[in-house]
């Protein structure tokens, strides 16, 4: 029963977090900001309209935004959101998950090409190439966790009794694990300094010009699936600070999202001060987590016996 | 026993009905399909029946020219083997019914049909083979009979060229197989494949390696893979099909069968084919992207896939070395599965290929696009085909990798080397996978979505029925095994269910495991539905409008301006630069009134460059230089002969 109300909630709440981004990234260039309920608004206004489909797509460009949606929606139904376990687990589900997660972007970026833009094109080449990269740096992170908790799912890794915490004894580890999954949460939900949301050229650069030709209620389920799939990030993140331990389901959902919502403080704080890096300079940003999780990795041979 | 060379006979029958019925086109064809298949259902259901079953090993030998024993032995690895031979097979022949139609060559297609049902008994033959010179005899057979093949259309240069590469490829390798048989004759004196595990240890690894070469230039490891990306876009795409998708496991079948065999205590093995597998899984999947052709891509790919299946193997064999049971039964469980995988939807791929060949008359990426519009079956089919290989549920290529990653994870609380090879694999797993859907979604996204770029792709239809039967099968079989895996992986552990260190093994926990799976699977079906009819709900009563794509306000767009294979990979390919060498022809702007300009940039494969600066050149330098030998004199030659007898006389 928490469980699912939990994820209702996540749900719910999952379009009002990215407006903390913008308030924040309002307060450092002095502007008053979108009101928080913005992406309720829009959601509710493209909800509303028809769409334009350009003559050159087929079916596959309708099925993207449902599949991307489906898969992020797959992602927080098996994680532990607050206090709660998540509605579903087993072991070896985060395999299963991230492929998941790799179905949706096959399909946004088949959706993208099927406009015949070449916009929309550079943007999925774009999407393909940085996403390998920040795959790898995902394995190595589920190495490390199945190495320290010696399972292979998101409730098992956050269970009380599991070792991934940063209040717990591998603390150092677990810093570099917090950097790198920063980074690759960055870089797969399209953030500053690798994507910029708010686009300014580039030639519009990678999320932004792969949905240019969506409308009405399609771009609605994009942005949902985005919100979700940021909320799944950040949750992750969150999970593995955990320094205190609530045996109250509200104190700890209450905790939980205070620190989710900081996480996404910090994102509008990077967007603020950091500027974008230019497009060649990304893979190296993309592999600098993998190089410090597999450093991580490392260190445990001699730590772990 | 008896069954399976009943069937063999039956297949070998069909194929000699089609030299007979040379003159009736339709008639040969159907005849030698309907004869073929049946003999290839008979055997498929030999094989699942007592794959499945509880049955030992059968062994059946036969004297041969009063000297040689033709031996025969069929165990659980054996009947697993056999049965994506005979599943793709009859596949294969019934889409070859629409696809080749040229009654002008019509004698050729008879020629082709023969060879194919050679090819089928030939392969069936080398997994059921118990000594050396039956093992031999069916290996040859197969090259050979898979040359012809692929010559179809000899009148080709380029593709007798593929062919002479293929042959040098099939016999260079048998020439290092053949070492190493003749090593271990000289060990054990004995023909028999039994004996090999009596040989001392220390001659085991030079006698495996020398092996793994030999089975590693039909299977199509990295850097002997270069015939595959020839050979592939000459042949008839079914043809393709089941070299791509069966033969070449011919090649892990052979790896695994040596390692089994030779029992060698070396723990470098393992570690060898796991790291083999790690580079050519990388760098097939690289050169994949890096292709316009999609046959060609198609064939890197394959390449790819030998090392996803080399990287199971090489878990389970350092699994066993390790002594980590789980480690190596998901290891050898998850390769078998993705040999079983791998044939289905190479092969639906290759088909969909030679149907987009057949109709718009390309296989060009950079010549194609819109053809899910023009060619919907063919292209949705294709669609499924690439989720498949891209290994993503709720298809069947996710399953098999599935059982990798399980077995890599064991390997995780190893220590040391096989621990970080057990990281390594499981990174490069990952990163195969990104790289192989990149890959997959510019054939799909290029070929199949966006504008037609030429005028034959804008005309292309629909190709014949049995073509496109076919590839609904299969396409449904990939989508089966990604939903209800259970048979299927119950059916790649009974295939391993011989190799001593992972036998009894207890699988309850892992099949619980796969329910889940199965459940999720499903269930992410479900709530896709589920989504798409709450889009169908909100977009009822809608204004739906269609126009142009939107192109910046530019008003006079071109399909011209696509986006291209080439552009699409250009930025990744860039990235593993070293070892996917570009190279660029641009004649520069120099005049102040410039004339024509041309660009053009391709990828060459760094083995096939390697091959040429350090093996062929020198080869050729110093065979040019004795060519005074050959001068054409009859009476010399005669003196050449008698001069090596005497020779040999001396010596002997």
């Amino acid at each position: 029963m928490e469980s699912i109300f939990s994820f209702c909630f996540a749900i719910l709440i999952a379009p009002l977090l990215p407006a903390v981004i913008q308030k924040t990234k309002a307060f450092f260039a002095g502007k008053q900001g979108p009101p928080l309920l913005i992406n309720y608004y829009t959601l509710i206004k493209l909800f509303k309209k028809g769409s334009v489909y350009s003559t050159s797509t087929s079916f596959v460009f309708q099925m993207g935004p449902v599949v991307g949606c489906a898969t992020s929606l797959m992602m927080l139904l098996f994680f532990p959101l607050a206090g709660a376990a998540p509605i579903f687990s087993f072991h070896g589900d985060v395999l299963i998950l991230f492929y998941l997660m790799g179905l949706g972007r096959f399909f946004t970026i088949l959706a993208a090409l099927d406009t015949a833009s070449p916009f929309e094109g550079m943007g999925a080449a774009r999407e393909a190439f940085f996403s390998t990269l920040a795959e790898a740096t995902v394995f190595g992170i589920l190495v490390l966790f199945y190495r320290l908790s010696g399972s292979l799912s998101f409730a098992e890794f956050f269970s009380s009794t599991s070792a991934i915490t940063l209040s717990g004894t591998h603390t150092a580890l677990l810093v570099l694990v917090f950097i790198a999954l920063y980074i690759v949460m960055l870089t797969e939900n399209s953030r500053v300094p690798v994507d910029d949301p708010a686009t300014h050229l580039e030639l519009t650069m990678i999320h932004e010009v792969m949905i240019l030709d969506h409308s009405g209620p399609d771009l609605a389920l994009i942005e949902l699936g985005a919100w979700f799939k940021l909320l799944f990030y950040s949750a992750f993140l969150t999970r593995i600070v955990d320094l205190f331990h609530f045996q109250n389901f509200w104190l700890s959902s209450l905790y939980f999202y205070a620190v989710v919502t900081f996480i996404y403080v910090t994102i509008g704080t990077v967007e603020s001060i950091t500027a974008r890096l230019k497009m060649n300079m990304v893979p190296k940003f993309i592999l600098t987590p993998f190089a410090l999780v597999f450093f991580a990795t490392i260190l445990t041979m001699e730590l772990i016996k | 026993m008896n069954t399976l060379f009943t069937a063999l006979v039956i297949i070998l029958a069909g194929g000699a009905l089609a030299l007979l019925f040379v003159r009736r086109f339709v008639l040969m064809k159907m005849a030698t399909i309907v004869t073929t298949s049946t003999g290839c259902i008979i055997g498929l259901i030999y094989s699942i029946s007592h794959l499945l079953g509880y049955e030992a090993t059968i062994e059946k030998s036969w004297n041969w020219l009063h000297f040689f024993t033709l031996a025969f032995k069929i165990d659980s690895i054996s009947l697993f083997f056999l049965v994506p031979i005979f599943t793709i097979s009859p596949l294969a022949l019934m889409y070859s019914f629409h696809y080749m139609e040229n009654t002008e060559k019509a004698l050729r297609t008879a020629v082709n049909y023969f060879f194919f049902a050679v090819l089928v008994a030939s392969m069936a033959l080398v997994v059921t083979a118990a000594n050396m010179i039956t093992f031999v005899l069916a290996w040859e057979l197969m090259s050979l009979s898979s040359y012809f093949l692929v010559v179809f259309d000899y009148q080709v240069k380029e593709n007798r060229q593929a062919g002479y590469l293929y042959f040098i490829f099939a016999q260079g390798g048998a020439m290092l197989l053949f070492t190493a048989f003749a090593l271990l004759y000289h060990y054990t004196g004995s023909f028999d494949f039994s004996s090999f595990s009596s040989i001392p240890e220390g001659p085991k690894l030079l006698i495996f390696i020398l092996a793994f070469i030999g089975f590693g230039s039909k299977a199509g490891i990295f850097p002997l893979h270069i015939w595959l990306p020839k050979a592939h876009p000459a042949a008839p795409s079914h043809i393709s099909a089941i070299m791509s998708g069966v033969m070449i496991k011919m090649g892990i079948y052979g790896i695994f069968r040596m390692y089994l065999l030779l029992d060698a205590a070396t723990p470098l093995i393992g570690q060898i084919v796991l790291v083999v597998g790690m580079v050519t899984g990388i760098l097939g999947v690289v050169y994949a992207l890096a292709k316009q052709d999609i046959k060609e891509l198609l064939a890197y790919s394959s390449v790819e896939n030998i090392g996803i299946i080399l990287i199971g193997l090489g878990i389970g064999m350092v699994g066993v070395s390790e002594k980590n049971q789980a480690m190596a039964f998901f290891g050898f469980a998850g390769a078998f599965l993705h040999v079983f995988n791998h044939s289905i939807f190479k092969s639906l791929l290759f088909m969909g290929a030679g149907a987009v060949l057949h109709k718009a008359k390309s296989k060009n990426i950079d010549q194609l696009g819109g053809l899910m519009k023009r060619m919907p079956i063919t292209g949705k089919t294709f669609l499924a085909g690439s989720v498949a290989i891209s290994g993503l549920p709720p298809f069947s290529g996710f399953i098999g990798e599935f059982l990798i990653y399980y077995g890599a994870f064991y390997g995780v609380s190893n220590h040391r080397i096989p621990f970080i090879l057990a990281i390594l694999a499981i990174v490069t797993l990952a990163v195969i996978g990104g790289l192989a859907t990149a890959c997959f979604t510019k054939v799909v996204g290029l070929a199949f979505l966006g504008e037609p770029r030429t005028e034959k792709a804008a005309k292309a239809t629909e190709a014949g029925l049995s073509i496109n039967l076919v590839m609904i099968f299969m396409a449904i079989v990939c989508l089966v095994i990604g939903v209800i895996p259970e048979p299927f992986i119950r059916l790649s552990f009974a295939g391993i269910k011989v190799i001593p260190y992972t036998a009894g093994y207890n699988t309850q926990d892992f099949m619980v495991i796969v329910d889940h799976i199965s459940q999720t699977a499903a269930f992410f079906i479900g709530l896709v539905f589920f989504i798409g009819l709450l889009r169908k709900f909100l977009y009822k009563k809608k204004e739906i409008g269609s126009g142009g794509t939107w192109g910046c306000g530019f008003t006079q767009p071109t399909v011209r301006m696509q986006y291209t294979g080439t552009s699409y990979a250009a930025e990744m390919i860039d990235f593993y630069r070293p070892f996917v060498p570009t190279k660029t022809n641009y004649t520069g702007i120099n005049k102040i009134f410039p004339g024509k300009t041309t660009w053009d940039t391709k990828v060459e494969d760094v083995a096939e460059i390697y091959y040429q600066r350090y093996l062929t050149q020198p080869l050729l330098k110093v065979m040019n230089n004795l060519r005074w030998i050959q001068h054409g004199k009859i009476q010399l030659y005669i003196a050449y002969i008698v001069l090596t007898i005497i020779i040999l006389l001396c010596l002997l």
